[in-house]
């Protein structure tokens, strides 16, 4: 009897959470699943089920846009792991007096608007931008560079906001790991290198893998930092966009979400497959 | 159970908002505007207004004329009484029956306007739309970096200008550039001409160095592209940060569009949105508007309020000599528009 009370207490407790899950998050979800799925604008009770708007997005086109979309993710996941592991790597092994300021130089660009920090990077890039200005002045250049509009500067974008996804979990992998192992490999003879691919690598992994869904996901459906660093592709972002609001078929636009909603969720569970974790980061 | 529970709950909050917006028809002093973001300034146009009239404006906001569309039909033209639109999308408006004529009794000084500005084709009889500011794309070029004499569009494919180009990334107000060049309808269908289209656009390729919708004077001042093809008030910008830019008005044709105003059919302060209109429309009103914005005003009386260097500005004082040669760009079918998405889709993938 106490028991179902407390039962039944604690469904009260988490019912608003679930109202809010229910509103925000699934509802939505399951308007945009079944706008895809009829024809002429909104769902409604008299509509026709149909699977024309998915069989329009068999074009050739549309996959090379997706691949594109892929592709920078791709590299983004690439960069982000380069330049992220060895970061989270030092922020693990450093001595107490510098890790939090290390963790605050990840943590405090997230209390920034990414629009903000994006729009420096521009007026840093500009062709009579500091980076020219210097390059210049160092006699390294004689003529502007041209960064904006190219594809690297759209990659810079794109690691730079999503880069902290791929060292939180690597600092937590490094920060758990048994750091005793190193020592008895390097006791049995392995070198730094060595010791670091046998024993280091495969015991972070799993941090490596949750970075890797965290960064690979978000940047396929990321579209609006090539907008602005004017790289002008044409990503998958881009494309449900224009559907909606240009083309103004949301049935069409509605399919493309899902394909998207389908093919990060597929990343998630090949993830959880190759036996990932949850991805809490903290 | 929990989860129905859950779900009924949902609904009834859904349903709860829904019944909340009632549209309010008492005569109160109020004049629900809405439009872009930064349209129609504060300081200098709306708080005197309202400290002339005593009607408190409450200003809201779209970010695209889709948007405006189906917020208002969602509310069945009530709720708002004065929103701003561009061109096609005031004809969609008006042939949907979101609109409702404004009150000449009222609006006494629609006569301010220069005659090649009404009778459009969004509001053929001059019944229901205010023409606000107007525009054209225009090109835009830096004669320290562009070795040529840039007088069309035509010029732009020139391979002096070898990745140097800034362009609009709009389906819809690029291809009405090539188009123009190839001296055909922007709002032709015909496949043929199209694939003739893509030929062109696809051989200006290797000279595009940016698309954007709205900073490319960002992209042209600091250095970054030569030419940019852009929005009237974008060029006026780009005027204003470097005066020794030039601005071409292309030989070939132009790009035309207009914002105006109307009042939707069911707007709870009709009245005062007319009070509004009559307001706007005054010469010296008008006048701070078109420098404001930035755009070339519509409005003839005004011409008398604006500022010399307004009235010398290529950029706002081209477009009286060329009313012949303009064109807007018109909503197509879905089908239709969808061809031009492909081009662009197709051009940008092979950047």
């Amino acid at each position: 009897m106490a028991r179902n009370a407390e039962k039944s207490r604690r469904a009260l407790l988490a019912a608003p959470m679930a109202v809010f899950a229910v509103l925000l998050v699934a509802l939505p979800l399951i308007y945009v699943l079944a706008t895809s799925f009829v024809q002429n604008g909104n769902f409604s009770l008299h509509a026709v089920f149909t699977l024309d708007n998915y069989r329009a997005l068999l074009r050739a086109d549309y996959l090379l846009v997706f691949l594109e979309s892929i592709k920078l993710a791709f590299w983004t996941t690439v960069l982000s792991f380069v330049i992220g592991y060895p970061f989270g790597y030092l922020m693990a092994r450093v001595n107490r007096k510098w890790k939090p300021f290390l963790m605050m130089l990840v943590i405090i660009p997230f209390w920034t608007s990414a629009l903000v920090r994006i729009y420096g990077w521009k007026i840093l890039l500009q062709a009579n931008g500091p980076i020219n200005g210097v390059l210049r002045a160092l006699g390294l250049i004689d003529k502007n560079i041209r960064f904006l509009g190219s594809y690297g500067s759209v990659l810079l974008a794109m690691v730079y906001c999503l880069i902290s996804f791929m060292i939180l979990p690597c600092h937590n992998a490094v920060d758990k790991m048994d750091f005793t192992l190193v020592e008895a490999a390097r006791d049995l003879g392995a070198g730094p290198c060595r010791a670091f691919l046998t024993v280091t690598l495969p015991q972070t992994l799993p941090g490596i893998l949750a970075g890797c869904v965290l960064v690979f996901v978000p940047s396929v459906g990321l579209f609006y930092l090539s907008d602005i660093m004017g790289g002008g592709l044409v990503l998958v972002g881009n494309l449900i966009r224009d559907q909606l609001l240009k083309v103004r078929d949301w049935n069409v636009g509605s399919a493309m979400s899902v394909v998207l909603i389908v093919l990060s969720a597929g990343v998630y569970l090949l993830y959880r497959k190759s036996g990932g974790d949850d991805l809490g980061v903290m | 159970m929990k989860k129905i529970i859950c779900l009924l709950s949902a609904l009834m909050m859904l349903f709860s908002f829904a019944s909340a917006e009632t549209i309010n028809e008492k005569d109160e002093p109020v004049l629900n505007l809405f439009a872009w973001e930064g349209y129609i300034d504060y300081s200098t146009v709306i708080k005197p207004f309202e400290k002339e009239t005593g009607i408190k404006v409450n200003y809201a906001t779209f970010s695209s004329n889709e948007e405006m569309y189906e917020k208002l039909s969602a509310v069945d033209g009530g709720s708002y009484d004065l929103v701003l639109s561009s061109d096609y999308m005031l004809n969609t408006v008006r042939l949907a029956g979101l609109m409702q004529k404004f009150d000449p009794e009222i609006v006494t000084n629609y006569g301010n306007l220069n005659q090649g500005f009404t009778h459009q084709f969004f509001d053929p009889d001059n019944e229901y739309v205010i023409p606000y500011t107007s525009g054209s794309p225009l090109i835009v070029y830096d004669p320290s970096v562009v070795h040529i004499d840039i007088k069309g569009y035509n010029d732009l494919w020139d391979p002096s200008l070898k990745d140097s180009l800034g362009l609009i990334d709009d389906a819809r107000v690029t291809l009405a550039m090539v188009l123009l060049s190839m001296h055909q309808s922007i709002n032709t269908t015909d496949e043929a001409v199209l694939a003739e289209v893509a030929e062109k656009l696809n051989a200006l390729r290797e000279n595009v160095h940016v698309l954007e919708y709205e900073s490319l004077h960002n992209y042209l001042v600091s250095g970054d592209i030569s030419v940019a093809y852009t929005f009237t008030p974008f060029v006026a910008l780009a005027l204003e940060a470097n005066p020794d830019l030039k601005v071409v008005w292309p030989e070939e044709g132009l790009g035309f569009g207009i914002d105006g105003l109307f009042i939707p059919s069911k707007a709870p302060h009709a009245k005062n949105a007319n009070i509004f209109l009559e307001y706007l429309l005054r010469p010296e009103v008008a006048a701070v508007c078109a420098e404001w914005q930035a755009y070339c005003s519509p409005n003839e009386a005004a011409k008398d309020y604006l500022s010399d260097a307004y009235l010398n500005n290529p950029v706002f004082n081209g477009i009286y000599e060329r009313m012949g040669d303009l064109e807007y760009v018109m909503n197509l079918a879905p089908e239709d528009e969808q061809k031009f998405q492909d081009i662009w889709t197709t051009f940008k993938l092979s950047l």
